[in-house]
């Protein structure tokens, strides 16, 4: 492993630390086609970061945002959140894990087609311990007035939004969004980043955001390369771009 | 070589495995009724004319008193008629050893020499009457079988008063009781009634009949038209007491059989409609679904050079092999019902050999019928998606568009929890597959109504016939109508606790051109026995003239009250008489007239005489009275009501558990093939979404849930529409067995429809649990990648 930058501060000692990650591996399939998916990652991520994950097709970005959704379990490896084992994790812990910590924001917005916008966001207020009302939520990512549109009657970009307002109404520590502007418009895709790092600022929510797009990272306070199945390097930025003065 | 695209049929039907049995099943089940119900209809078709024709089953039937012999030469030259054969029939009481009550029977003579012309028997067991035989006796299948009758058994009978032994020497069969019954009842009672043969000499001799019939069997020439032989049959015979000729169509035995056969074309017909349609529309969603799935797989085939035609012929051959499928099933399940039903067919039938033939011309039927009904389910579809322009099946289809729904538009939103709201919104959305599920979740409950409305029907006409209508414990016959006196006689033996006379009379009555041959049944005044009830369930007092008739008979004659219907008396001096309808009666079987008894006796011309009496016990001395009455020569018949209520309760109870296993099976693989249909077609189509539920943070229960809301909803608005069909269903089939013999009243119960709603849902629930496993295997790392 190569760094630009000195070492991030000792991740076991860091008060603020929600993610331990040590010598995690990931492999799908056996023998000859066995794929490695991620081989041996350390990593540790800290409340309140908006860590930005680069690095070509394949490279394992994915799988690690799906390890640390809780939505698959690793090969080998250590992996916590807070005190919570997630290699050993039940199914009802991980559900329950999902349901009150973490919010996903997927490529494809993945919204209910039957629910309005303001229903999909309480589709997760009606199951969490301590929400925002849908309003709220919907409010901060500036859709205060599209909220009883159904997801076929919203462009991308509004869909998105729903989405996000939809992963934070929960108040979750954990913001995970897989290629949030991937299907996307630069003009449209630049609203979504906003709303994303508006979270992220005001709420102090840990912000994990996968992209193949390298302008993004000037909006991080790390950035994180991938390749390999591995951490190529990371580095931090002194400043965090706003997400309007980003251009691709 | 099997072509690509059949090698990718093979494996999308393999991936569909689950779908394509439920609908391949409820496919099988309408077919399986189609191919039985055809079948057995060729069956018993075949092997009645087969039967009639080697046997030499007579056309026409004329009981009379008495006429010399040499009458039946003159029979013989009426122009038409073809053969004629002349016997006795006479009716006897049999001691049975193990039996303490009297049995009774029919005694036939059979000629002295050679076979009869007509209505030659069959013989099942043992040897024919030898010639000049004396104390020989050939007995009915029905009967030897009930009482466990071998050849060589003996068997006492009083013949006209004398008590005899005679030993069995066969067990026969005979066209003329294919149903052997006791005259007049719906249900054989064959441990107490019989039908025997003997040598017409010892008949002759000890009736006092030598030299003379009492019975008339003819056939007509090919070409010659009944009625006028019927007439100038009847003008022979009336001064030799002729009762009036009647013809096959009016022939106790043939109707039974004729009855059931055209029970069995209604089967043939709606049941299969019924079942198909579900069927077809579970194969249009199937297959709709495959199509939406392969849009691009269809795209790119057309954009590699393939017609439309052969694209459309691909999947129309995944509708075909369902097709195929479901008759294959259909036909193991028509074969094995049908042996089924033939076996029960045996309870009540008796033929030389019946057996099940499979009807191939059926199998073709139900495979044309069946692949009729799924292609023009699914022609439509097939071909819309085949006509697609290649680049725009490419893209994939438009989010679906929802909106609110009907009842949320009334305001009513806020009362409803999220999943709820999917559920119904779903449901507006595809209104049509919602119907078909709703639609086939109906049908199974409809077809558990049915069963249970008969047995509701034939437990009511029982309880009526022989609660409310004939309070006695038993009724009997004398040989010849005897002084009214004897009845005080009866009362006088041991146990009987009160006796009435009765008096019964064989005549026709017409009206408007219409006639109908009845037994003229006595009424008495007060009386604690037998009497007649009105529609309103209030009993109608028999004034001194005027006739009270069963309101079937009135509709048949298109008669109302005050009509004046004229009664042709077919015994005695033969009077004739108009009488007026002064009351209509509600019966359940048999049409019937009653009269004041004394009206009937004067109206025949007799003085003050009885035919039979009815009788209550003191059941702790019936055993003493049976002995007693056996004793008694002038008596010809018992008909003891508990005996009878018990034989017709066995019999009901082991065919209606029959038929009632049958509904349920059908039921059971209705209601759960729809449901597995439905919910596997929900859990693919929004995979994703019910995914994206999971990534979110809902438990696989909560996911599931959205599922079932909407199957609940949909089975709240199929059960009662279920119990309405059923309902509607019942009425239109038991009123369609609403006959001159039998009319089964319509009684639907709070269990009827209980049993219905449990076993659709415990069915439906089942089925669901099934589906809802697959929740487990949901691909939840599936739904960050791009959609499918």
């Amino acid at each position: 492993m190569s760094s630009s930058e000195p070492p991030a501060p000792s991740p076991s000692t860091h008060p603020r630390n929600l993610f331990r990650v040590r010598g995690l591996t990931k492999h799908y399939g056996e023998g000859a086609a066995q794929v490695r998916a991620l081989a041996g990652v350390d990593l540790d991520l800290a409340a309140g970061e908006l860590v930005v994950l680069l690095g070509p097709s394949g490279s394992g970005k994915t799988t690690l945002l799906n390890q640390l959704g809780g939505l698959d379990l690793p090969t080998s490896g250590e992996l916590s959140y807070r005190d919570l084992d997630l290699t050993r994790a039940s199914e009802a812990e991980l559900t329950l894990y999902r349901r009150e910590s973490v919010g996903f924001i997927f490529q494809f917005y993945n919204l209910i087609p039957s629910l309005t916008a303001r229903e999909n966001v309480a589709l997760i207020t009606e199951i969490a311990s301590d929400p925002f009302s849908p309003e709220v939520a919907l409010e901060m990512v500036g859709l205060g007035s599209r909220m009883d549109h159904f997801p076929a009657q919203l462009s991308g970009g509004e869909q998105q939004r729903v989405a996000i307002a939809r992963a934070i109404a929960k108040r979750p520590d954990v913001l995970l969004c897989d290629e949030p502007t991937g299907a996307l418009d630069v003009r449209t895709g630049i609203v979504v980043l906003e709303a994303i790092e508006r979270v992220n600022r005001e709420l102090g929510t840990l912000t994990v955001v996968i992209t193949h797009n390298a302008v993004m990272a000037d909006m991080a306070d790390r950035v994180i390369y991938f390749m390999d199945g591995n951490v190529h390097h990371q580095r931090r930025n002194p400043t965090r771009a706003a997400p309007s003065t980003l251009e691709w | 070589m099997l072509s690509q695209l059949d090698r990718k049929l093979v494996r999308d039907l393999r991936r569909l495995k689950g779908q394509a049995t439920a609908v391949t099943l409820v496919m099988a089940c309408g077919l399986a009724m189609l191919i039985m119900a055809r079948s057995l209809i060729s069956s018993l078709e075949t092997t009645l004319a087969a039967y009639y024709q080697t046997n030499n089953f007579a056309e026409l039937f004329v009981p009379l008193k008495r006429a010399p012999n040499y009458l039946g030469a003159r029979l013989a030259e009426i122009p038409g008629v073809a053969t004629v054969q002349t016997g006795i029939a006479v009716q006897v009481t049999l001691d049975l050893p193990g039996l303490d009550e009297p049995a009774s029977g029919m005694v036939r003579s059979l000629p002295d020499h050679g076979e009869p012309e007509l209505n030659r028997l069959f013989l099942r067991r043992g040897q024919w009457l030898s010639a000049g035989s004396r104390g020989e006796v050939l007995v009915g299948e029905a009967f030897a079988v009930a009482n466990q009758l071998q050849p060589d058994d003996t068997l006492a009978m009083l013949l006209n008063g004398r008590r005899q032994t005679f030993r069995i020497v066969g067990i026969v069969l005979s066209p003329e009781y294919v149903f052997e019954s006791r005259p007049g009842t719906a249900l054989p009672d064959n441990r107490t009634y019989g039908i025997f043969w003997m040598p017409y000499r010892e008949v002759a001799t000890a009736w006092n009949l030598y030299g003379a019939f009492n019975s008339v069997a003819l056939t007509l020439e090919p070409d010659a038209y009944e009625p006028p032989v019927v007439a100038a049959v009847d003008n022979l015979l009336r001064p030799y007491g002729g009762f009036g000729a009647y013809g096959r169509k009016d022939h106790p035995s043939h109707i039974r059989v004729t009855d059931e056969i055209r029970v069995l074309r209604v089967l043939s017909i709606g049941f299969p409609i019924v079942f198909l349609t579900v069927a077809a529309f579970m194969t249009n969603s199937v297959l709709t679904r495959l199509l939406s799935l392969q849009r691009e797989q269809i795209a790119i085939l057309k954009a590699f050079g393939y017609t439309n035609r052969q694209i459309v012929t691909h999947y129309l051959k995944f509708a075909a092999v369902i097709v195929v499928g479901g008759t294959v099933l259909g036909t193991v399940g028509g074969i094995a019902l049908g042996n089924v039903l033939v076996e029960m067919y045996t309870l009540f039938f008796r033929f030389p050999d019946l057996s099940f033939r499979l009807d191939r011309h059926a199998v073709i039927v139900a495979l044309v019928v069946g692949l009729g009904a799924v292609l023009a389910g699914v022609f439509s579809a097939v071909r819309r998606a085949a006509k697609l322009p290649p680049a725009e099946a490419m893209r994939p289809e438009p989010p679906a568009s929802y909106r609110p729904s009907l009842l949320e538009r009334q305001g009513l939103g806020r009362f409803f929890s999220t999943s709820f709201r999917i559920a119904v919104r779903n449901i507006e959305r595809r209104p049509v597959q919602a119907m078909f599920t709703v639609a086939g979740l109906a049908l199974a409950t409809a077809l558990l109504i049915l069963p249970n409305t008969f047995k509701a029907g034939i437990a009511e006409v029982l309880d009526f016939q022989w609660d409310v209508v004939q309070r006695q414990d038993m009724n009997l016959g004398l040989v010849e109508p005897s002084g009214a006196n004897i009845a005080y006689e009866l009362e006088r033996l041991p146990g009987v606790l009160h006796a009435e006379p009765a008096r019964t009379a064989a005549v026709r009555i017409h009206f408007n051109g219409r006639s109908r041959q009845i037994g003229l049944r006595s009424l008495e005044p007060g009386s604690q026995h037998s009497r007649a009830i009105d529609s309103h369930g209030r009993e109608i007092t028999p004034p001194p003239d005027g006739l009270i008739v069963s309101a079937k008979l009135a509709e048949v004659f298109g008669a109302k009250l005050g009509d004046e219907l004229v009664i042709e008396a077919l015994e005695g001096r033969r009077s004739q008489q108009s009488v007026r309808i002064v009351a209509l009666a509600a019966d359940f079987t048999g049409i019937a007239a009653y009269m004041d008894r004394r009206s009937i006796n004067r109206f025949l011309g007799e003085g003050d005489v009885i035919s039979g009496a009815s009788i209550t016990l003191d059941h702790s001395r019936r055993a003493e009275f049976l002995r007693a009455l056996k004793g008694i020569p002038r008596v010809s018949w018992v008909a003891i009501k508990e005996t009878m209520r018990a034989s017709f309760r066995e019999t009901t109870a082991r065919s209606m558990g029959l038929i009632q296993t049958i509904y349920l099976t059908f039921a059971v693989i209705v209601a759960f093939g729809v449901i597995y249909n439905n919910a596997r077609i929900s859990l693919a189509e929004r995979a994703r979404e019910l995914a994206t539920l999971r990534v979110i943070g809902m438990t696989q229960r909560e996911v599931g849930a959205i599922i079932v809301i909407e199957l609940v909803i949909l089975s709240i608005i199929a059960l009662p529409a279920g119990l309405l069909m059923g309902t509607a269903l019942s009425a239109g089939i038991i009123q369609s067995v609403n006959t001159e013999t039998v009319r089964i009243p319509l009684i639907f119960t709070p269990y009827t429809y209980t049993f219905a709603i449990v076993v659709v849902i415990i069915a439906s629930s089942a089925s669901a649990l099934v589906v809802l496993r697959q929740l487990k295997k949901l691909d939840l790392i599936g739904t960050l990648k791009a959609p499918e």
